[in-house]
């Protein structure tokens, strides 16, 4: 399989380049799934899927095409080309894109290739029974069980030529506490295993969120409005967290010049305590990206270096259009560096805040502003943990809380995708009704 | 049009399932500006066949891209033996679906495919308009697109359904800068159903619109920001469709009724003023077309309207068959699957508050503090029902007077609760259907409502 992926890559490229292409490049992926799916606590759905991806990109006088299917036969491959070239010709010049020089070409095999499906079912069984017997009051209103084994293949005119070949094991919980007709907001936890080893309930920080959601069944709103200190849980920073290095470190913010960053690399953009990096290669990460979506080997990179901005994470395309450094990887493996507090004592420095499990706002504006609503959440007051809070807003900015630090927590949740502490800032606006 | 290779593979069907055997196939044409600089130019499709089968109470599904006759035997085979192992494992002791009528439905038109030029020329122009008119902007980003699904089911029990859809809109974003130099955005979009090519014929029919959103962006340059806290409200016909879609419908289908949503206990029972009415729209509304027609679902079950709240009572819920068994209703035909590879999953089509009686400036000079709110970028909703939308425009309200235009703000609330503080109702309707519904897959939705006049939470700073 990954032989004839590799030649189907490489004779896509020559197709694109018979067409009349100047440079070409072309990705192409298999994926088998099989998946179990519970509904309302019950398994309900087995899944198996059979797809393939065709990516083929051409540049032609600087300038880009690119066209997606499902499909590579022969024909396919040729008529994609032509089609291809047809939607460069239309495009407008410009000499900033790019592909990937050749370095070293590698083969990649990462996790359980192939799923052993009697076994995971009886995983996710299990946790059914774990779920049912530790926390009574909970109601699985979702669950997605699933292996994926993916087998790619990535060429270029230049001569890359890289393959990945890796399987593991995806879950997705989604769930809310019940007592009566008192209901919690529902949350939903994820976790990437390589294995079927360890019970599903010791993934990622699916006991921990349970535990809190059964809590969040009786909930109030705060009273009034105050500024404080809000502690986001690890799930809320990688949402907090990676909308604002997407708005302020990514391609969109910084191609529209309306990042509040843009001129910043190098500076001081936050508490010095903060060192934020996108690391697919690190040992927690589970089957993590090893080669880019512009056919350069994935390496791991710090945006944010102890408070300073290290880099941004560009595209090729981009890089070269302001004259940046692109970024080392295009992967979500976000991993936040611990700090020396522990969630305990964090709370216990706070005089009146927020620990928030979600965060359901909208779309911060162009300079970091943002608003919503803090959902699975609980007050703190006077250092100890208060009643769990519904109805209740927050508000702040962005760039100013990186730098309105009050803690890192020394633990740290990895749930394979993500390696994530509790994070506190300081000056949050929090409203209630 | 998809060659048929799944209706005469119903003699395959197994008698004691009930089985679907769906080819699809979905395309998408995109193309991103921004500051004039082309920096996407993206042709997809994604094509293929899937089958699933219900046996003892549990589905077995299955999908390949390839689509020929032995690929289709393949997975509806597949699909039988992923039920089979779910029945014996985890099966709930439940027969077939009861019989559905069999009339088939077809869809009258086909979907015209573009060439790449046509998308890059309209956005340049597009562009170089902005670039001329409002030179001052901090930024610009004109995307346009077109996408479209085709779906040939053959089903054992019901329907079969030939069902296509195009969509096409431009998308339009500009940036300015407020007096302290803080950067502001607003967006437009433009378009509906049909191919690119019927809904824009030249840009300069969109010069009016453009420049309206010009003017309103200057004005939110030197807006203000909300004060929180609860606040009485006006919602264009934009949030009122988002009220009807986030806060509502997604607590009133029926699978998230089953998770415990708060529409559960409510059944039959005051969700809202007796003002409020409230409908998923299959495929005509007040004598027209609706935005996104569906005239029978994924599952075959011909496609009517769901009624869900009447004068303020929630009286129903959105099914797929098994659930509408379970809660003893009729099956309206929401049972949808975004790709081939998806398995049909309850979801809305056209759902709206229905209009009232009431002028928007009536409602406007009833308003002695709060705010008139217009536009929005998202919104998320609780199976609680506690909801929040992203305010992207809107103006403040002093004394029955529009005042000064806001920043982008939060608002949110109970849906339950809130729907009982409404005591205003207009009597327009706008429509929304560039929007895409998260479910475990997309999906594409419409929504819509008239103003309505409220309570809501406003997160100012």
């Amino acid at each position: 399989m990954l032989e004839a992926l590799k030649n189907t890559a490489k004779n896509a490229v020559g197709a694109l380049l018979t067409e009349g292409a100047d440079k070409a490049s072309v990705s192409v992926y298999h994926t088998v799934t099989h998946e179990f799916n519970v509904d309302g606590g019950e398994f309900s759905l087995f899944r198996t899927l059979f797809d393939k991806k065709l990516v083929m990109e051409c540049l032609k006088d600087g300038r880009k095409g690119t066209v997606s299917q499902n499909r590579y036969d022969d024909e396919t491959i040729a008529s994609e080309a032509k089609s291809c070239l047809g939607s460069a010709a239309s495009a407008m010049q410009d000499d900033c894109w790019d592909f990937a020089p050749v370095t070293e070409n590698e083969d990649f095999v990462q996790g359980e290739l192939k799923p052993d499906t009697e076994r995971l079912f009886l995983r996710c069984r299990e946790l059914l029974a774990d779920i049912s017997a530790r926390y009574p009051k909970i109601l699985l209103e979702q669950a997605i069980f699933q292996h994926k084994e993916t087998t790619s293949a990535r060429a270029n005119s230049n001569g890359v030529l890289f393959s990945e070949h890796k399987g593991c094991y995806e879950i997705m919980l989604m769930f809310s506490g019940h007592e009566g007709e008192k209901a919690s907001s529902f949350f939903v936890s994820m976790a990437s295993t390589p294995s079927l080893d360890k019970p599903f309930i010791e993934l990622g920080s699916f006991a921990d969120d349970l535990k809190n959601v059964e809590k969040q069944i009786e909930s109030e709103s705060v009273e009034g409005k105050f500024e404080g200190t809000m502690v986001l849980m690890p799930g809320c920073v990688r949402d907090l967290i990676g909308t604002l290095l997407m708005s302020f470190a990514s391609d969109q913010g910084l191609l529209s010049g309306t990042s509040p960053w843009k001129d910043s690399l190098g500076e001081q953009v936050a508490d010095e305590r903060v060192t934020i990096s996108l690391a697919p290669l690190d040992e927690r990460i589970v089957c993590g990206k090893r080669v880019t979506g512009e056919d350069f080997r994935a390496e791991n990179f710090d945006i944010i270096k102890e408070g300073r901005l290290n880099a941004f994470a560009l595209s090729l395309y981009c890089a070269n259009k302001l004259g940046l450094e692109r970024g080392l990887n295009d992967s979500d493996s976000m991993i936040i560096a611990p700090g020396d507090k522990s969630l305990e004592e964090i709370i216990a420095s706070i005089d009146r805040g927020i620990i928030v499990g979600r965060f359901s706002g909208g779309a911060p504006s162009s300079n970091g502003d943002f608003s919503g609503v803090a959902k699975n959440s609980f007050l703190i007051e006077n250092g100890r943990l208060g009643p769990a809070l519904s109805e209740t807003m927050i508000a702040g900015n962005m760039a100013a809380m990186l730098k309105n630090l009050r803690a890192i927590s020394k633990e740290q949740v990895a749930d394979g995708s993500m390696v994530l502490p509790y994070m506190a800032f300081d000056g949050i606006t929090v409203s209630g009704k | 049009m998809i060659k048929d290779l799944v209706t005469d593979k119903k003699h395959l069907f197994a008698d004691n399932a009930n089985t679907e055997l769906r080819a699809q196939l979905n395309r998408s044409r995109t193309v991103v500006l921004v500051n004039g600089d082309l920096v996407n130019n993206v042709r997809s499709e994604n094509f293929g066949v899937s089958a699933r089968v219900y046996e003892n109470g549990v589905y077995g599904f299955s999908s390949t891209a390839e689509y020929t006759d032995e690929t289709v035997r393949e997975v509806l085979k597949a699909a039988s033996d992923n039920a089979a192992f779910m029945a014996k494992h985890a099966g709930r002791g439940k027969g077939t679906h009861p019989q559905m009528p069999d009339t088939a439905r077809f869809t009258a038109h086909d979907i015209r495919d573009l060439e790449q030029r046509a998308y890059i020329d309209f956005a340049k122009a597009a562009d170089a308009y902005i670039a001329e008119k409002h030179p001052d902007l901090l930024s610009r980003t004109v995307v346009a697109m077109a996408d479209s699904s085709e779906k040939l089911i053959a089903v054992s029990n019901g329907a079969d359904v030939h069902w296509l859809q195009p969509r096409s809109f431009l998308y339009v974003v500009l940036t300015a800068a407020t007096p302290a130099g803080q950067p502001v955005e607003l967006y437009d979009v433009i378009g509906g159903y049909g191919p690119f090519d019927s809904n824009f014929t030249e840009v300069s029919a969109l010069h009016e619109r453009i420049d309206r959103l010009y003017d309103k962006l200057r004005q939110k340059a030197n807006g203000v920001y909300p004060d929180a806290g609860e606040k009485t409200v006006i919602f264009s016909g934009k949030l009122a469709g988002m009220l009807a879609h986030e806060a509502v419908g997604h607590t009133v289908e029926a699978d998230l009724v089953i998770g415990g949503s708060v529409a559960g206990p409510n059944l039959n029972k005051r969700v809202g003023s007796e003002l409020v009415n409230l409908v998923d729209f299959a495929h005509t509304a007040f004598g027209k077309p609706v935005p996104l027609p569906v005239y029978a679902d994924d599952e075959g079950t011909e496609a009517t309207d769901a009624v869900l709240i009447k004068d303020g009572i929630l009286v129903g819920y959105m099914n797929n068959r098994e659930t509408a068994e379970r809660f003893n209703m009729t099956p309206t035909g929401n049972a949808r699957a975004y790709l081939f590879s998806d398995e049909p999953l309850i979801r809305m089509r056209n759902t709206a508050v229905l209009p009232g009686s009431s002028k928007l400036e009536d409602m406007i000079a009833s308003v002695e503090d709060g705010y008139y709110l217009i536009d929005t970028n998202n919104g998320q909703a609780d199976t609680t029902g506690e909801f929040m939308y992203g305010v992207t425009f809107g103006y403040e309200i002093k004394k029955g007077k529009l005042g000064r235009a806001i920043l982008d703000t939060t608002i949110s609330g109970v849906a339950f609760d809130m729907l009982k503080t409404v005591d205003m109702i207009s009597d327009s309707m706008t429509w929304v259907s560039s929007g895409m519904c998260g479910k475990k897959q997309p999906m594409t939705v419409s929504m819509g409502g008239p103003e309505i006049k409220c309570k809501v939470n406003i997160g100012g700073r």
